[in-house]
């Protein structure tokens, strides 16, 4: 496999762009394939993640050499950011871009669960996809109440619009959600790959939701936003806890630089579109320089080098958007009444659970329930797009509406 | 069963329904009919373009008639509302530049998607910045009574023929959807004279 510490990509001080080579042509969001749309919508959630760990550790750095080599490259990611992200159109609107984030959270969680070769690991990410699952449902419902738009024209037909496990049972007590790290010195280098990308993707929506939610003047859009949102942050909690907390900083950064060259080199291998692929691979170019910055910094200040960390193999497999319908339907159908206690899953509603449930419904509708009702209020059915036959779980599928068969 | 042909675009129902969920709808519907000329050839090509032009005359005439000038009673709202009826001028150009081509050329193909670009984009800062102003400095009652004249016009200027009119189709194909296109505006004329009065 393509090993990436054997590469040095593309000289740092060549790596700062103009304006020209930052206005890029956004995507036709009417012929875009889905998983191009996703691919963005990763990128910028990596890219994001990138910037503000930078930052992090700039606050916590008492060496100026460091923190200035560490300014420069945050300013090229920040760069990197933006050009990813204003491939978005403006074309689309808020809730499209979110239906692009759902359907990232869906396709990507299941692809990193099917891979994840530690076990607890992947019950962590088969946990959590059932839950962006749900929420990809609750907007697929908004945006056609709100824009009269369908979700199939954003998702394409290749990811299923249907209920996961309902958004109203996922608030668990914040103690709940926190889990036990992996080992940094026994993991498999993939499952600190998977982590941090994972983590870095639910921590954009995270911040995408509770920042343009306000923008809504529909009430029940206002208010479904603010309850994903702060799932959502259950979700970074659940994710970013497993971490192995004894990670040192240098090492933190080998991890990021490596994961972003994994990203971008699955990415250009997958992409159908050449403008797009040809970002990838400059990204990638730009990711390797980053990364030998960050494995002399791991030589210099902690004296390892980056093999102990990401291992001497090279890249694992391409990580790929890709359908994963029928493994989705296999969890809906066996993990769907699952919740937290403490570090493990459990399938009883626990005290505490309970407890949560109360304190936050208050005997209440949540909005997530509201939009539902309302679309059937206003349409007399509600927004499914079920390719592969009903819903596996009896008791989520659909009433018989009036205007779809 | 919805036909595989057809747009499939939810309808609002209920009392509260007002001329901006109607006009939403009708963005809905233009932009899957795009995607149905664009999938189209020859003759199901043209009866599509028909639809759609059809679809275009109905909603650019509620538009121009009743929405618009209720907008421009907003404060501040005029140099917005300019802005839209220069957007509708230019695409009903590159309409007209189609309405005589051949459905197969490839000019065709590539005006189409031209005058795509053009209405989705206006149709987007409709809803950014003219429906939001018009729910917010307009009372509800007065945008629900707008709805009939909106819901008249659709059914005067249908996008499937019914049956019985087969006479009528048989026009449209030397010229597409003008009779029935012009009695959809005068029904929405005639609604914004009542309320203008």
């Amino acid at each position: 496999m393509f090993n990436p510490l054997d590469h040095k990509g593309l000289a740092l001080d060549q790596q700062l762009r103009d304006w020209r080579e930052l206005n890029v042509e956004p995507i036709d969001p009417e012929a875009v394939d889905p998983y191009t749309r996703c691919r963005i919508i990763t990128m910028n959630g990596i890219e994001a993640e990138a910037i503000m760990f930078s930052h992090q550790f700039a606050r916590v750095c008492p060496d100026n050499d460091v923190k200035r080599q560490l300014a420069y490259t945050r300013f090229v990611e920040s760069q990197q950011q933006r050009a990813v992200n204003w491939l978005l159109p403006g074309l689309a609107s808020v809730l499209e871009t979110t239906l692009g984030y759902e359907q990232v959270a869906v396709d990507l969680t299941a692809w990193v669960a099917r891979h994840e070769p530690d076990p607890y690991l992947k019950q962590a990410y088969e946990f959590g996809v059932l839950e962006d699952f749900d929420h990809l449902y609750r907007y697929a419902n908004l945006y056609e109440m709100v824009e009269r738009r369908k979700a199939e024209k954003i998702v394409n037909g290749v990811t299923e619009v249907m209920p996961g496990r309902p958004t109203v049972a996922e608030f668990r007590h914040p103690f709940d959600n926190v889990n036990d790290p992996y080992d940094k010195d026994a993991v498999d280098p993939r499952s600190k790959l998977h982590a941090l990308t994972i983590l870095s993707a639910e921590q954009q929506v995270m911040v995408y939701y509770m920042n343009t939610g306000p923008q809504y003047m529909e009430p029940i859009a206002r208010q479904l936003y603010q309850e994903i949102s702060l799932i959502e942050q259950e979700h970074v909690t659940h994710y970013e806890s497993l971490v192995d907390p004894g990670e040192t900083w240098w090492e933190r950064l080998v991890t990021h630089e490596y994961n972003e060259c994994w990203l971008y080199w699955s990415f250009m291998e997958q992409e159908t579109d050449p403008r797009i692929k040809a970002i990838w691979e400059l990204h990638l170019q730009m990711e390797l320089a980053h990364l030998q910055q960050a494995a002399d910094l791991l030589r210099r200040h902690d004296g390892r080098e980056p093999e102990q960390i990401v291992g001497d193999t090279g890249l694992p497999e391409p990580l790929k958007f890709e359908p994963n319908k029928e493994y989705l339907r296999h969890l809906l159908a066996t993990q769907i009444d699952l919740t937290k206690l403490g570090a493990g899953y459990v399938r009883e509603a626990h005290e505490r659970f309970e407890e949560m449930q109360e304190k936050i419904h208050g005997g209440q509708q949540p909005p997530s329930e509201a939009v539902i009702d309302a679309h059937r209020e206003m349409f007399g059915d509600e927004y499914r797009l079920e390719t592969e036959g009903p819903h596996p779980v009896e008791s989520l599928r659909a009433r018989q509406g009036s205007r779809r068969a | 069963m919805p036909e595989p042909a057809t747009a499939d675009t939810a309808r609002p129902r209920g009392r509260d329904v007002d001329v901006v969920d109607l006009l939403l709808t009708q963005h809905a519907r233009i932009e899957e009919q795009f995607l149905l000329v664009i999938g189209a050839s020859g003759a199901a090509r043209r009866e599509a373009f028909e639809d759609l032009v059809r679809l275009l005359a109905v909603h650019e005439t509620a538009e121009e008639e009743l929405v618009h000038p209720l907008s421009r009673t907003i404060a501040d709202s005029d140099a917005i509302i300019d802005d839209r009826l220069e957007e509708e001028r230019q695409a009903k150009e590159t309409l007209d530049a189609l309405l005589d081509a051949d459905v197969d050329s490839e000019g065709f193909e590539t005006s189409l998607l031209l005058l795509r670009t053009a209405v989705l984009t206006h149709a987007r800062q409709e809803e950014r910045y003219e429906f939001p102003r018009l729910r917010a400095g307009i009372p509800a009652e007065r945008l629900i009574a707008l709805a009939p004249a909106v819901r008249a016009a659709e059914a005067a200027a249908p996008t499937r023929p019914h049956p019985g009119v087969e006479s009528a189709k048989a026009n449209l194909v030397a010229g597409p959807a003008l009779a029935v296109v012009d009695r959809a505006r005068d029904l929405i004329r005639e609604a914004a004279r009542r309320t203008r009065s």
